[in-house]
């Protein structure tokens, strides 16, 4: 009865707090904007209506072109491709040059397919290629799209082009169209917003800033990217067959590379990880040589010039200068408190009990074995404890248990199962949380949203119901938003839930990454280094931290250089050395353990 | 036909030999690639045009000028897309960076300069068909250069510091090499080299401000395939690709030559993201 | 700039450095007089290698001051450092493998007038017949120890005041070893003054005039290098309060 009252009490606070975060993403922006597109029909004429038209069409593009290059960091230059494939499909559809001729929506659903079929093509080089080389294949692809259209020249009409689409009453007057288009580009700011602001988006930002940790977190990069590349793909299909029907007709050279940059150039003005910033960045960028006439023919320079100075100056764009809740300045003295009492309560203590077997584990580089013969377990309620000098492969084993690493020889058994050699990403599934030596943060995003990517293995809603905002995923968010808040809680960061990581100072970024670790409720948390950079309280602190999770069912790998720290608190210490267990017992047995000291003193 | 074709796809494969290898000069010294390198060589074709035929200046004037000129756009680079980049912890800023300026370059140069290919002085007036000075001129400054930056990384100390710097950047600056200075003059070094390749191709391509993209692609495939860094790869990568797609020209015409080009180039990439002679890798964690 | 006691010839007051937020170096303050061999011990992860790096310039000071022959060295590039005299040979025996041994020396001195270069490379040289012999052969064809005589004796072609040394012994056979500590001896003997980074205890021990000890970013132990039962002192340190 109790706990019911106060579960819902606890329900409508987290209730609260995710209405005040709603209302501060800049939903206010977006209603601001909505009002405007409203108003325009009834106070201007019809030139300010193929204006605001084509503002609209480029965003629906761009909105899908956020996702790739805003959130998942993937420098796609060349989407300008997309946009031509879009058009031309609609236009050769609805001419009946190919198959006999289709109404209008029709073949702009197609043209939605069609993108999103070349989405995944464009994009998918992105798992192989470096930043460089991938931005250079786009614009190889953009550059033969091109080509393409102007030699194939009895289906697209080669240079001298076809006819653009019409769309049927009431959408064949500007003012008509121009609603169909904010019908168009409402759309694809909502599911893009939907997506942004899931799990599917987090895991994109976290791919993009902190790769290493998101697959340890069970993210799966290519899985990841290729539903970007299709919503991506399919909204800049759409926008190509709305282009095509703005300008009426289209000729190869309505595709060109400055438009690319223009759409690339207003995700960056507006800022990553921002919905509301591109949306304001394509605006100025459509409206600039409206507005500023003269300028006109120096617009493609003026718009290099702002990408210029926004990369120098103001990397977070507009997204960045309007983050008013994050110029708030935080306490200069912040301490990091853990509530101790809570961990019993955060459901680690699960009902199977088990262990972390490594038998005979080899792992060479080249000739050199950074892991030779070592054998160790680690149980649940245990806190097994990892040392020796640099070098000795405590991290390589971490990380040859995490899948970064395949063992050349022997076995890794956990909770009686084989653990698979490689395959990182199915860890965190496993119940196998780690944090890392230097942690392993989005600075650009909330405390709160990095804590959530650690549980992305809880998303019961599927991709479909993210985008269209149905009900599991919002049953979803508040489920995970209601356990981090709880986990930072327990850490002793719940003030701090909705700044910005990168604000944060070094130690308080440890406990995050713990926090993060520990929200997937896993069987087995490796700890690499947790202390380094901590002061003597926070080491303390984190010690009487380490045994309440311990106590509370969870088996701990603890690597570490503090031996205060090891010897404190660990029920079991290995001592590597060359990669060899040099010793192994409990820490008295271990400290007085002569070969040990003189490998630590190196004498 | 088929000498034409050979004769052609050397030159053009010299042309984008030598934008590869301005690519790989900026690369040694500050680990960027940078999207000014096709710039710098539409740059060299242009101002060849401007100073030997608007201005009327003799070879030996002319060329130095244009150099000089291409270098100064280097350092330009350097001191403004790459320097305050290379303090920011997010790598890839340098990406965007260095292709505003070179959208910037690529403007201003249509703007000023027009839209339409200008004439290219003849410079030798040597030669005729397969042997005609347009061919070979592009092939010997490849040739020259590649010497020459043997030279200067061999025998010389700025040279061999810029090899130090390109193996090991900290052991570099602990020794006390003025790595800031020897970046500038690699920079500038590139941006020559890249004037080089404009200049020497000339007669072929015309001074055209579309060249810039065109080269920035095409000079970077040649350093996709000879890996990163490597001049000599640089080399045989942009012969072949000038083999290449000339053949392909003649074959299936212009347009599907881009197209083999391109898919030739992911090809490669999906299978040797590093390069075919390259050996570099990196460890992630 | 002023004058200064041969006691003080590096003088760190109050250091704190890192990389990024993390703050690795807490109020550090040493001090390395002329013509001693200082040895800096500690367990891994202690700072080290970070003092070292923020001594010369390598990485830049979060607070404090660093006073070199007098001058005040704030935040002086790397270049700086070692055009006041202060050389800093880092650890993992780097030397450049693509050039000539003798090139390697070339490049240390870099900015000094040519027949001056020539001349101390030469020096440089005499104190290592085993790569003075080798001089026209790749840095990449020589084996760690030679190596690591290379990167030592690059460090001499400028001539310094004072040389820091970042585990030299690292990776070499006991033989080479005490060569390399041999020569570090004699360069006492010429006036050089050595800050030695070790893990090799007593070989440094065995070498030096003082010795800090440093864990967990913090100097907890300042002694001569004779000082008795100095060794149980250094395992306490490392191995944390409770022996």
């Amino acid at each position: 009865m109790q706990n019911e009252a106060s579960e819902g009490k606890a329900k409508a606070s987290v209730l609260k707090d995710y209405l005040g975060q709603f209302a501060r993403t800049g939903n206010l922006g977006f209603i601001a904007i909505l009002a405007v597109c409203t108003v325009l029909p009834f106070v201007s004429n019809d030139y300010w209506a193929l204006i605001a038209t084509r503002a609209a069409i480029y965003w629906v593009l761009v909105s899908g072109l956020n996702l790739v290059v805003g959130y998942a960091g993937q420098l796609a230059i060349g989407y300008v491709a997309l946009l031509t494939l879009g058009a031309y499909t609609t236009s050769v559809l609805v001419a009946g040059n190919v198959l006999p001729a289709l109404p209008s929506f029709l073949a702009l659903l197609i043209a939605g397919g069609v993108g999103s079929l070349f989405g995944v093509i464009v994009g998918l080089p992105a798992l192989r290629l470096r930043t460089f080389y991938f931005a250079m294949s786009t614009l190889g692809f953009a550059t033969i799209v091109t080509q393409i259209a102007l030699a194939w020249q009895n289906v697209t009409g080669g240079g001298i082009g076809i006819v653009g689409p019409e769309f049927p009453a009431p959408f064949n007057t500007p003012w008509g169209f121009y609603t169909l288009c904010i019908l168009f580009a409402i759309f694809s700011t909502w599911i893009t917003h939907n997506i942004a602001h899931s799990q599917h988006g987090r895991a994109l930002v976290a791919i993009r800033d902190a790769e290493v940790a998101a697959e340890a977190c069970g993210i799966y990069k290519p899985y990841a990217l290729v539903k970007v590349f299709v919503v991506a793909g399919m909204l800049a299909g759409v926008s190509g067959g709305l282009f095509a029907t703005l300008q009426t007709y289209i000729t190869p050279d309505a595709f060109t590379f400055e438009l690319s940059v223009l759409f690339f150039i207003s995700i960056l003005i507006g800022g990553r990880g921002s919905i509301l910033g591109p949306m304001l960045g394509t605006i100025i960028l459509t409206l600039l040589p409206e507005v500023a006439a003269p300028l006109a023919a120096w617009s493609n320079f003026l718009y290099a010039v702002l990408l210029l100075i926004i990369v120098l100056v103001v990397p977070g764009g507009i997204g960045a200068l309007i983050d008013f809740k994050n110029k708030r300045p935080l306490e200069s003295d912040r301490e990091i408190v853990p509530n101790i009492n809570i961990f019993n309560n955060l459901g680690l203590n699960l009902p199977s009990k088990g262990s972390l077997v490594l038998r005979n584990i080899d792992l060479r580089f080249g000739a050199l074995y950074a892991i030779n013969g070592l054998s160790l377990e680690v149980h649940s309620g245990q806190i097994h404890g990892l040392i020796g000098p640099n070098g000795s492969g405590k991290t390589t084993t971490l990380n040859a248990i995490s899948g970064y690493y395949e063992p050349n020889k022997g076995e890794m058994q956990f909770w009686g199962v084989e653990l698979p050699p490689g395959l990182s990403h199915l860890r965190s599934g496993c119940g196998i949380a780690r944090t890392f030596q230097t942690p392993k943060i989005v600075g650009e995003a909330s405390v709160i949203d990095n804590v959530m990517i650690g549980a992305v293995k809880f998303n019961e809603a599927s991709f479909i119901e993210v985008a269209l905002s149905l009900p599991r995923h919002k049953a979803d968010e508040v489920r995970l938003h209601a356990a981090a808040l709880d986990m930072l809680s327990a850490v002793g960061l719940r003030e701090l839930a909705y700044v910005r990581a990168d604000r944060l100072q070094h130690s308080e970024l440890r406990f995050v990454e713990i926090a993060r670790a520990l929200i997937s409720k896993p069987k087995l948390l490796m700890l690499d280094e947790p202390a380094a950079g901590l002061s003597v309280t926070e080491i303390g602190r984190l010690g009487e931290m380490i045994q309440a999770i311990s106590k509370a069912g969870v088996a701990v790998l603890l690597v570490e250089h503090h031996a205060d720290l090891i010897f404190d608190i660990c029920d079991y210490v290995t001592v590597l050395n060359f990669g060899k267990a040099l010793a192994s017992g409990s820490p008295d047995t271990v400290r007085s353990n002569k070969e040990v000291v003189s490998a630590y003193l190196g004498s | 036909m088929f000498e034409t074709i050979f004769v052609s796809g050397l030159a053009m494969g010299a042309i984008y030999a030598l934008v590869g290898i301005s690519y790989n000069t900026m690369f040694s010294t500050s680990r960027v690639m940078s999207f000014t390198a096709g710039q710098v060589g539409m740059l060299g074709g242009v101002f060849g045009s401007l100073y030997m035929i608007a201005w009327g200046l003799p070879i030996w004037v002319g060329l130095p000028m244009v150099l000089l000129s291409c270098a100064l756009i280097g350092v330009v680079t350097e001191y403004v897309a790459v320097r305050p980049v290379l303090k920011s912890l997010d790598q890839h800023l340098y990406v965007l960076s260095t292709l505003a300026l070179a959208l910037m370059i690529q403007q201003v140069t249509a703007i000023k300069w027009g839209t339409e290919p200008k004439a290219f002085p003849r410079l030798f007036n040597l030669g005729s068909d397969i042997w005609d000075e347009k061919f070979w001129i592009p092939v010997i400054a490849c040739g020259l250069t590649i010497v020459a930056l043997e030279y200067v990384y061999r025998y010389t100390l700025v040279g061999r510091a810029f090899v130090a710097i390109a193996e090991d950047n900290m052991a570099a600056q602990a020794l006390g090499l003025p790595e800031r200075n020897l970046r500038i003059v690699s920079y500038a070094l590139a941006g020559a080299i890249g004037g080089l390749a404009g200049f020497s191709g000339g007669e072929l391509i015309l001074a055209f401000f579309a060249n810039g993209a065109v080269l920035n692609f095409y000079g970077f495939v040649p350093v996709a395939l000879g890996g990163l860094g490597n001049n000599k790869g640089a080399v045989l990568g942009g012969l072949a690709l000038g083999l290449f797609q000339q053949a392909a020209n003649f074959l299936v015409g212009g347009i599907f030559a881009s197209v083999a080009v391109f898919t030739l180039f992911i090809v490669v990439l999906l299978f040797a993201p590093q390069g075919l002679f390259s050996s570099t890798s990196m460890r992630r964690v | 700039m002023h004058t200064w006691v041969p006691e003080n010839l590096l003088q760190v007051k109050g250091v704190c450095a890192g990389y990024g937020k993390l703050n690795v170096l807490k109020d550090i303050s040493i001090r390395v007089g002329a013509g001693e061999i200082v040895s800096l011990l500690g367990p891994n992860g202690a700072g080290k290698t970070t003092l070292l790096k923020s001594l010369s310039g390598l990485i830049s000071l979060q607070s404090g001051e660093i006073e070199f022959a007098g001058q005040s060295m704030g935040s002086q590039s790397a270049r700086n450092f070692v055009r006041a005299g202060l050389v800093h040979v880092i650890d993992g025996h780097r030397i450049f493998t693509q050039i000539s041994v003798y090139d390697n020396l070339l490049l240390a001195g870099y900015n000094l007038d040519s027949t001056v270069r020539k001349e101390r490379v030469e020096e440089a040289l005499y104190f290592f017949p085993e790569i003075a012999e080798k001089r026209s052969e790749l840095g990449g064809s020589l084996s760690g120890g030679q190596r690591q005589m290379l990167a030592v004796a690059q460090g001499l072609v400028r001539s310094p005041k004072l040389m820091m040394l970042d585990e030299p012994s690292a990776g070499l056979s006991p033989v080479l070893v005490d060569r390399v500590l041999g020569v570090l001896n004699e360069l006492k003997s010429k006036g050089v003054a050595i800050l030695l980074v070790e893990q090799l205890i007593e070989k440094a021990l065995s070498v030096s005039n003082r010795v800090y000890a440093l864990t967990q970013g913090k100097i907890v132990l300042e002694a001569n290098a004779r000082e008795v039962g100095l060794v149980a002192k250094l395992e306490a340190a490392y191995l944390g309060a409770r022996s």
